[in-house]
């Protein structure tokens, strides 16, 4: 077990630094001149010769990369162009503003994924199913932003009850939380069904109900327990997904966080905030798939003892 | 199980310590709802480049400093230039070479410190020092010394002179008539010298921002809003909201919807949304202005098929302006007669729009054996739609006009490199001064960065002779001749039309006025016998 999970660190560490070394050559090679930007239509070339010296982009790109790499590993991702602030603190403000937003809608997406698809499950080949399989068959197909829209009109415009935009309070985040965690909620849903059909119909339940247990000692006891790997394994790598998948929902709700930066920050050619941005999402993603791995080894003993063996 | 339920335990945990992580450090609601109050809360597009006018050039960031600063002179709501820190416009020597500038006596800024000359020329010093980063220094680097601070030669600006406590002269290497108009940018507001030196690389960013103008910061997240309060010190007379707040809201429709709710009691309307709104209930609040922008067909004239001055004049007769401005822009732009926008003096208004003549295209183009001449014009996003509705125009005198649309950052730094046969953009002076549209685009050696190659030594010689005379009139006919050899003889830009912008306001607002692009927001008042 120790040697498969040095294996996998050393295989997340291997990946980050290529993501590292392909996000800063492929950005400093797209054409588009940050200080250009910066510094506005009317700028003459001497002070846009004069600034490019001063930030240090005429320097050779592999001396950039390498100064670059040596201050990320000091934890220094360096300065904003544009809002000349350090971009670990850009970085910061912006994740917990992302955090909580996708904490709502990753608890959204497990709670009323499950219960639907349990619910589903139970009432297999019923008007019940059909209807919540529908649902959720327009909750993975409707795009986030198309949601954000819908939910802005009806519930902030025609009736007023929750925030339109802004992250002034919890009540903020409700309704970007919902518009992000629709599609994951509905994944979530159908996998979970799908697993509980297949555990339903195995021996120990018929076992289980033939002993006279309750229906939904049967169905949350028994079937939904042994219906939660699969769930396990999406649910882990969604969480990544909704962390650093949030741009357009939080576009629409005027929402300041990671997602909304970096795309900003790359019509801008902010490269310092793309490229920590990038790394970011790179050490979420490896991380989140790392632990899934991980746990999946955890809880099905085929794996380790097939990765062991081998 | 046990193995299931920890694994269980650990993504819940996960999922709570995510959303737990993000619980910290937001604001609270600082709406009050006492009655009374005047409160003005605008709705802008968050600038997220900090405050210090000396770093960046955003107009948005003006628009908030700007109730904060004040420079020695400003633009007003009108366009026109006048005093507010200095005490009268500056005395220029004979040889044009010497401003000298006396400031008002009295003057505080809001952290209680006098105003003094020592404070201008800090303010100065601190834009040509290197390590400050300014964006703006091609604007005052005529002033002698500059270029040596720039070049780290030097710590001190050896043009500027303190006469007494409240008077000074700035000299400058050559003449330069625009220099006044430069330092009624907001570039060049006035910084408290002890103020900002403690607070070093923070200037601009929260609520380090100390000035003498009307307001004062008081709460700043820099990522939904910006509070502001009257500053108890304010020389001028008394700012008339108790609160003024800058909400931060990117989207454009989200910003309509906010000030639907009565969220907001202001925002700009972007152009976009004009055709949902100008006929709704909301259309009585509606303000439209015209900027001193001009949108324009830039062309590279010494391209193989542009260079031909028939192949532009028949792309400007193919045109019809009157219609584009009516249908594809929704009646919200004039179509253009030259390339100096209406309001900067220069401009001549005797000028009628540009001709549509699709027959008469043709015969420009068969009396100089050109057929079906061709190119490209590569366009941003949002000129794609113009770009389109100018390629069906030159396709009826048949002319060819591919258009491409690209990346923002790639078409700035094509354009740069002249590698654009052609695109569709507005180009916007600053203030209201020929020389800073024209020249900064047109004029040879600036042309060649913007990738157009314009250069007609008469032209040349019109733009330098203006910028280096005093004489207002003189300046004025200069320009009315230069913009007609660009505009007219040369066909060395394709102007299309003066674009308007606009912005809503409660009925309850007064003042409401958007100068040359910035909001002008300190002068706003709440009529609450409206609210």
């Amino acid at each position: 077990m120790t040697k498969y999970l040095l294996k996998r660190v050393l295989q997340a560490i291997g990946v980050v630094f290529c993501i590292s070394l392909i996000t800063f050559f492929v950005l400093n090679i797209v054409p588009g001149n940050p200080v250009e930007i910066m510094l506005g239509e009317f700028a003459d070339q001497a002070t846009i010769a004069r600034v490019t010296h001063e930030m240090g982009l005429d320097q050779p790109i592999y001396i950039q990369y390498f100064s670059w790499l040596g201050n990320m590993l000091q934890g220094n991702f360096g300065t904003s162009y544009f809002q000349n602030k350090p971009v670990i603190d850009i970085l910061t403000s912006s994740f917990l503003v992302t955090a909580k937003l996708a904490g709502i809608a990753y608890i959204l997406a497990v709670v009323l994924g499950v219960v639907v698809g349990v619910v589903a499950a139970v009432n297999h080949g019923k008007w019940v199913d059909s209807v919540l399989m529908t649902i959720s068959v327009f909750g993975i197909s409707a795009p986030a932003f198309w949601i954000a829209i819908i939910l802005q009109i009806v519930i902030c415009l025609k009736f007023n009850l929750l925030p339109l935009s802004g992250i002034e309070s919890f009540k903020s985040f409700i309704l970007p939380g919902i518009a992000l965690g629709t599609r994951y909620a509905a994944s979530i849903a159908r996998i979970t069904r799908t697993s509980m059909l297949d555990v339903l119909s195995q021996d120990y339940i018929r076992t289980a109900e033939a002993k006279g247990l309750k229906g939904w000692v049967v169905t949350i006891k028994h079937a939904l327990r042994n219906a939660l790997i699969p769930i396990i394994t999406i649910a882990g790598s969604d969480l990544g997904n909704i962390l650093t998948g949030s741009v357009l929902v939080e576009s629409v709700f005027s929402i300041p966080g990671i997602g909304k930066m970096l795309v900003d920050s790359i019509n801008t050619r902010d490269l310092p905030i793309v490229q920590g941005g990038v790394m970011y999402i790179a050490v979420i993603c490896v991380i989140m798939y790392l632990v899934v791995d991980l746990l999946y080894t955890v809880v099905d003993p085929r794996i380790r003892l097939g990765k062991e063996s081998s | 199980m046990n193995l299931l339920k920890k694994s269980l335990s650990v993504l819940a945990v996960a999922a709570m310590a995510v959303s737990l992580a993000g619980c910290g450090g937001s604001s609270s609601s600082s709406k009050s709802t006492e009655s009374g109050e005047k409160i003005f809360r605008f709705g802008q597009s968050n600038p997220k480049v900090g405050l210090d006018m000396q770093t960046n050039t955003n107009s948005g960031a003006s628009s908030v400093a700007d109730n904060v600063l004040e420079g020695l002179y400003c633009w007003n709501d009108d366009n026109k230039e006048e005093c507010v820190l200095a005490k009268d416009m500056p005395e220029v020597s004979d040889d044009g070479l010497t401003y000298t500038i006396t400031l008002k006596k009295g003057v505080k800024f809001s952290d209680g410190s006098d105003l003094t000359t020592e404070d201008v020329k800090y303010t100065f010093e601190r834009m040509f020092t290197p390590a400050t980063g300014c964006t703006n220094t091609y604007m005052y680097n005529m002033i002698t010394g500059a270029q040596d601070m720039l070049d780290g030669k030097a710590t001190e600006l050896s043009g500027f002179e303190t006469v007494d406590d409240y008077t000074f002269k700035l000299h400058i290497d050559y003449k330069f008539a625009p220099f006044v108009a430069n330092l009624g940018m907001d570039y060049a507001s006035i910084y408290p010298s002890d103020a900002c030196a403690a607070a070093g690389e923070n200037w601009g960013k929260g609520t380090n921002l100390i000035g003498t103008g009307p307001y004062v910061i008081k709460e700043n997240d820099e990522q939904t809003k910006v509070v502001m309060v009257p500053n108890k010190k304010y020389h001028g007379k008394k700012p008339n909201l108790d609160r003024l707040e800058i909400v931060y809201i990117d989207d454009y429709s989200t910003k309509m919807m906010e000030y639907e709710q009565g969220n907001i009691d202001m925002c700009d309307l972007d152009t976009s949304l004009l055709d949902q709104y100008k006929d709704s209930d909301l259309k009585d609040e509606i303000t439209q202005v015209t900027p001193l922008g001009t949108y324009f067909l830039s062309i590279k004239d010494n391209d193989p098929v542009l260079s031909n001055k028939a192949v532009r004049e028949a792309i400007s007769l193919a045109i019809n302006r009157k219609e584009l401005c009516s249908t594809v822009l929704n009646g919200a732009a004039e179509p253009a007669s030259s390339f100096l926008n209406p309001g900067v003096p220069g401009h001549d208004d005797k000028l009628k729009t540009y001709e549509h003549n699709v027959k008469k295209a043709k015969q420009v183009l068969a009396d100089a054996g050109i057929s079906n001449p061709t190119f490209t014009c590569k366009v941003r996003q949002k000129e794609e739609k113009i770009a389109t509705a100018l390629q069906a125009y030159l396709k009826e005198a048949g002319i060819t006009m591919n258009v491409e649309t690209i990346d923002a950052g790639i078409w700035s730094s094509a354009r740069a490199a002249g590698e654009l046969q052609a695109t569709v953009l507005g180009w916007f002076p600053l203030y209201a001064d020929a020389d800073n549209q024209m020249y900064t685009y047109y004029y040879s050696e600036n042309a060649v960065g913007k990738g157009v190659f314009y250069n007609n030594p008469e032209f040349d010689s019109l733009m330098k002779e203006a910028r280096e005379s005093n004489d207002s009139d003189k300046r004025v006919e200069l320009y009315k001749k230069a913009d007609y050899i660009l505009s007219r003889e040369d066909y060395g830009t394709i102007p299309l039309y003066y674009g308007k912008l606009q912005f809503v306001a409660k009925p309850y607002v007064k003042n409401a006025k958007l100068g040359n692009l910035i909001y002008h927001l300190y002068n706003i008042d709440i009529d609450l016998s409206k609210k």
